[in-house]
């Protein structure tokens, strides 16, 4: 079964073109990974595909549902971590966690928040307000929130930032073994070594393109390759262009 | 000098950048046009020009003390406000300045910058006074150079304020205090201190009596600030957030508990309030006293205590960051509906407590009329701010088409309300009648575009660049 599709999408910001003809399937079970550098499109994507954006051009699917038609219907299944996000200042995580549980409607949130702040190592800081919270703590409570109402599939922005290095083990198990029981996971980010080390696929993203796909294994000695091609390709583009 | 002048080209682009460099540059000519309107109309009126100058310092102080704070807050609070930005103010621990300085040239480079784009544009506002033979151009020169100072002593005396809270709580409530009773107690010394009293009987000595308070808090300020160390982590052991979503779900306990817990807690919105309260009071113990009529207190305090209620949707929108809420299964309808729960527990109780306390100052049955209209207004005021805003109700500061329309809109309400409650004394069955309509119209117009902000914001966030 596809978990995601899209076909040409296209967003652009004024004389930005962030995403330039997008084509992309992800099957389900996936632990697909977006790899490009900043600027590349890989945020636009994942905003366009939760529903949270709409494209310019191209059409989407997400578990069967258009993001762009249906964009709450769209996040009811989805767990969504954003780049740089911060829990409310004002708020502990478990009240941030039962406000997320109350309006994804998961009726045993307490008990989930327990699971969840034990696996991920905050039960100790619960019940402080998040703006007194570490900033690897803060990304341990954001990432608690994807996964509370144990969704289909999830899309993470750059899962590992701010984690030691104990916690970033931890998150790439409990990664691996939420793929395995079935689901899909979208990751994007910008350090090869993740994607290299988690994904089963890897796109390669740049200037708006999915410019390859490529077996994680072999990724380092193939990026080289195609990042010089596509740079080329650019450069031609211009010179057509002038 | 380099600092200062990175300081001033930092405050200017962060402007620029956050409203449009074309939008920015219109501000100042924006300020003056309606200043000028707003003086021109009330000369029509026969309001005495003192009576609007002397209004005009209270207004100057009040945003001086607003604008001497902003720089002490924080980078997290600023950060609340304006977005995720860096100023030079917080660059202490990476630059060999100290804190004290950074802090004395931000706050000379507040008074420069504050005193070129918005005092001078107000000045010039006057001018066509000068043209009317009202005021001279030696009083106009005057009024700049005093308006200036009154905006220094309110940002002086904020930043004063905050030094003595970080070295002594107590101390600051015994400051606070003594202040507030020579304000009461003795009027006339306290602004004999304060540069109006320069403005108002032009000498030597005035000017030294005037200049006093302003060269204490200018000196007294950078001296007493210790840059606030960092907090303790602070634990809650209360089900606070638990009760208060019965009162409307998480949408609505999330701004209560925000409001709460942030600095100043309950007493902003209180203040904020009461601000409008002391206007308005003041306001009417003057037009008493100068135009020999006697308007209805209730339309006056219910207006503009209403009117005031945009300051609580600030507080309620305050940590907000709308693309979160894009995040969730939900509509920003629903968004909208929890924050306008919040709205209406946090200010309409405040407003009526005020209205309680106006029937301590001015006792008379009318005053039922102001509990008619300021929830009504309430209402208006919420719908307004927020389809035009949305979660970013700072979006009117310096957007000048915005800050207009708004303005517009809140005057088609406000003045048919305020000449309500002025013909009160010679038809007061019919102005009750106007003040009560106006107000139902009002709500229901807010109600509407309640309805309409959700899917408004929705769309808009989706699409924009």
């Amino acid at each position: 079964m596809t978990a995601i599709q899209t076909q040409n999408l296209t967003k652009v910001y004024g004389d930005v073109r962030a995403l330039n003809g997008l084509d992309l399937t992800v099957e389900e079970g996936e632990l697909y990974g977006l790899l490009g550098p900043n600027g590349s499109g890989k945020t636009t994507t994942i905003e366009i595909l939760t529903g949270q954006r709409t494209p310019t051009e191209g059409t989407a699917s997400v578990l069967g549902t258009d993001p762009v038609a249906h964009p709450v219907e769209v996040r009811r299944p989805v767990g969504i971590l954003p780049e740089r996000e911060d829990p409310p200042s004002f708020l502990t995580p478990r009240e941030y966690l039962e406000f997320v549980g109350e309006v994804r409607d998961v009726a045993d949130v307490e008990e989930r928040i327990e699971t969840w702040s034990a696996k991920l190592e905050f039960q100790g800081v619960l019940d402080t307000l998040s703006t007194d919270l570490s900033e690897g703590e803060r990304q341990r409570v954001m990432l608690a929130q994807v996964f509370l109402h144990e969704p289909d599939l999830v899309f993470i922005d750059e899962p590992l930032v701010n984690l030691d290095p104990l916690m970033q083990a931890t998150v790439k198990t409990h990664l691996r073994e939420y793929c395995e029981a079935g689901n899909t996971l979208f990751l994007s980010t910008h350090f090869m070594e993740v994607a290299e080390e988690l994904c089963t696929r890897v796109g390669i993203i740049a200037n708006g393109r999915l410019v390859a796909e490529r077996d994680p294994r072999t990724l380092e000695e193939d990026l080289l390759e195609t990042f010089a091609a596509e740079v080329e390709r650019s450069a031609m583009a211009e010179v057509g262009h002038s | 000098m380099t600092l200062f002048r990175r300081m001033l080209i930092e405050e200017y682009r962060m402007h620029t950048e956050l409203f449009g460099e074309r939008r920015f540059a219109v501000f100042p000519l924006f300020t003056a046009l309606l200043v000028g309107v707003g003086v021109y109309l009330l000369e029509l009126t026969g309001t005495e020009m003192d009576l609007v100058v002397a209004g005009l310092f209270v207004l100057v102080f009040f945003m001086g003390l607003q604008v001497g704070t902003i720089g002490l807050v924080g980078r997290d609070a600023m950060r609340n406000v304006l977005g995720d930005l860096t100023l030079l103010v917080f660059s202490a621990r990476t630059l060999p300045i100290s804190q004290r300085r950074l802090l004395s040239t931000f706050l000379v480079k507040d008074l420069v910058y504050y005193a070129v784009f918005f005092l001078t544009p107000i000045v010039v506002g006057f001018v066509p006074l000068v043209v009317a033979g009202e005021l001279t151009v030696a009083e106009i020169g005057l009024l700049w150079l005093t308006i200036a100072g009154m905006f220094a002593l309110g940002a002086g005396a904020s930043l004063s304020l905050a030094g003595i809270a970080t070295r002594n709580l107590p101390a600051l409530l015994v400051v606070v205090a003594a202040i507030v009773a020579g304000a009461v107690l003795a009027p006339e010394v306290a602004l004999s201190l304060t540069p109006y009293a320069l403005y108002a009987d032009p000498g030597v000595a005035t000017a030294a009596t005037g200049a006093l308070a302003l060269v204490v808090v200018l000196v007294a300020g950078p001296l007493l600030f210790e840059p606030p160390a960092e907090g303790g982590v602070r634990r809650i052991d209360n089900d606070h957030y638990h009760r208060l979503r019965a009162l409307g779900g998480g949408f609505t306990a999330r701004p209560l508990l925000e409001v709460y817990r942030s600095s100043g807690s309950l007493w902003k919105v209180a203040f904020s309030l009461g601000v409008l309260f002391a206007v308005a009071a003041l306001l009417l113990d003057r037009i008493v006293a100068a135009m020999n009529i006697d308007p209805s207190a209730g339309i006056a305090f219910g207006t503009l205590l209403g009117l005031g209620t945009f300051t609580t949707y600030n507080w309620v929108t305050q940590n907000d960051d709308q693309r979160e809420y894009l995040r969730y299964p939900e509509t920003m309808a629903a968004v909208f509906e929890g924050k306008l729960r919040a709205f209406l527990l946090l200010s309409i109780p405040t407003g009526l407590l005020y209205l309680a306390l106006g029937g301590v100052l001015f006792p008379r049955p009318e005053l039922a009329l102001g509990v008619v209209v300021f929830p009504l207004l309430s209402v208006y005021v919420f719908g307004l701010t927020a389809f035009l805003t949305g979660l970013s109700p700072n979006e009117l500061l310096f957007d000048t088409a915005l800050f207009a329309l708004y303005g517009a809109a809140l005057m088609v309400v406000a003045v048919p309300l305020l000449v309500a409650a002025l013909a009160f004394d010679e038809w007061a069955l019919p102005a009750a009648a106007i003040a009560v309509g106006v107000s139902l119209v009002a709500a229901a117009i807010g109600w509407l575009l309640v309805g309409r902000t959700g899917p408004r914001w929705e769309q808009r966030l989706r699409t924009e660049g």
